[in-house]
């Protein structure tokens, strides 16, 4: 069952090994060593979370600004291992922890995608998938930054950018329906304001995340009230 | 490799851990209670604060291109094909001379 879900995992191993060399090269670029990116990736093991860091040290240079952004964009994990429950039920202790560090958004879908379809999928497969995951991640992150190490000073052709329109992509990803329109312009405008008064970008995202948090939390009550 | 990025990397390593343990443990929980939606919400709200953070004071060439990257998002649901219409987008502005 290990190998069937290192196979079924491939094409979308294959998906995350080009996102993972383009971090890996940007990385590199705003001056990690391929040895740390390589690091980060087998210890930390999430993708857009590791982008926030490394962009977010590089832009306003404070390491806890960079670290509660990019926790805070990891936290959907812990309903996605939450959900595990299940899966890793059985399993010994230090089999739970390997599970859930080598679990990523591919190798959970497609687990409990096929569990759906057939309940003999379990931790066999999950693991098997994740150590494909966390390996092609690993050594596609490290190579694009042994590449990216060696290229010139890429900002000039709008590299810098490629990160913005990254964090453009990953919202997109996780817009899901016109509730979210309101709190996102808040949050959107409050960050700019903050930013604009000289404040460090890292309280501009904080204050904009938990004004954009209040303002739900407001559409929660009022549809609460009226229902 | 500075401290600064050994830290980050230490850190955010120990965040992702505590996380993924934290779901193990109080997840269930937490997923029950009637603060679980700002697990869902909160992602969201902060990649739009980075977003609008990096776009503050920056030259109306890069709105535009972002503002085209949001349209290839929006189209295509997809990262990698996002990065490089919108560093492409960059690059031709600024090429027009914009």
């Amino acid at each position: 069952m290990m190998k069937r879900g290192a196979i079924a995992i491939l094409p979308l191993a294959f998906g995350a090994a080009v996102y993972g060399f383009a971090f890996g090269l940007l990385a590199a670029q705003v001056g990690f060593p391929w040895w740390g990116v390589g690091l980060m990736s087998i210890s930390v093991h999430a993708g857009s979370s590791q982008i926030v860091a490394v962009e977010q040290l590089a832009s306003t240079g404070t390491v806890l600004g960079a670290v509660l952004a990019a926790a805070a964009l990891n936290l959907r994990y812990v309903g996605i291992i939450a959900s595990l429950s299940d899966v890793l039920d059985g399993l010994s202790l230090r089999a739970k922890l390997l599970a859930i560090h080598v679990t990523g958004d591919e190798n959970w879908a497609l687990t409990m995608a096929e569990r759906a379809k057939s309940p003999d999928v379990g931790a066999a497969f999950l693991l098997g998938s994740g150590f494909v995951m966390i390996s092609v991640w690993t050594v596609s992150t490290t190579a694009g930054a042994v590449i990216g190490a060696t290229l010139p000073d890429l900002e000039r052709f709008g590299l810098g950018f490629a990160f913005t329109a990254a964090f453009i992509a990953m919202a997109r990803g996780l817009w899901r329906g016109r509730s979210q329109a309101l709190p996102w312009v808040v949050a959107a405008a409050a960050t700019v304001a903050v930013v604009s008064f000289g404040l460090p970008k890292a309280y501009g995202i904080v204050t904009g995340a938990l004004c954009g948090l209040a303002v739900r939390a407001l559409l929660r009550r009022m549809k609460a009230v009226i229902a | 490799m500075s401290g600064a990025h050994w830290a980050l990397i230490g850190l955010l390593a120990m965040a992702a851990v505590a996380i993924r343990v934290a779901g193990l443990i109080a997840g269930g929980r937490l997923r029950a209670s009637r603060h679980a939606w700002v697990l869902d919400d909160l992602p969201g709200l902060i990649v739009v604060s980075l977003v609008a953070s990096s776009l503050v004071g920056q030259p109306p060439v890069t709105w535009v291109a972002a503002g085209a990257a949001l349209g290839i998002a929006i189209l295509t649901n997809h990262v990698i094909v996002t990065m490089l219409a919108g560093v492409a987008a960059y690059a031709g502005l600024g090429w027009l001379g914009m």
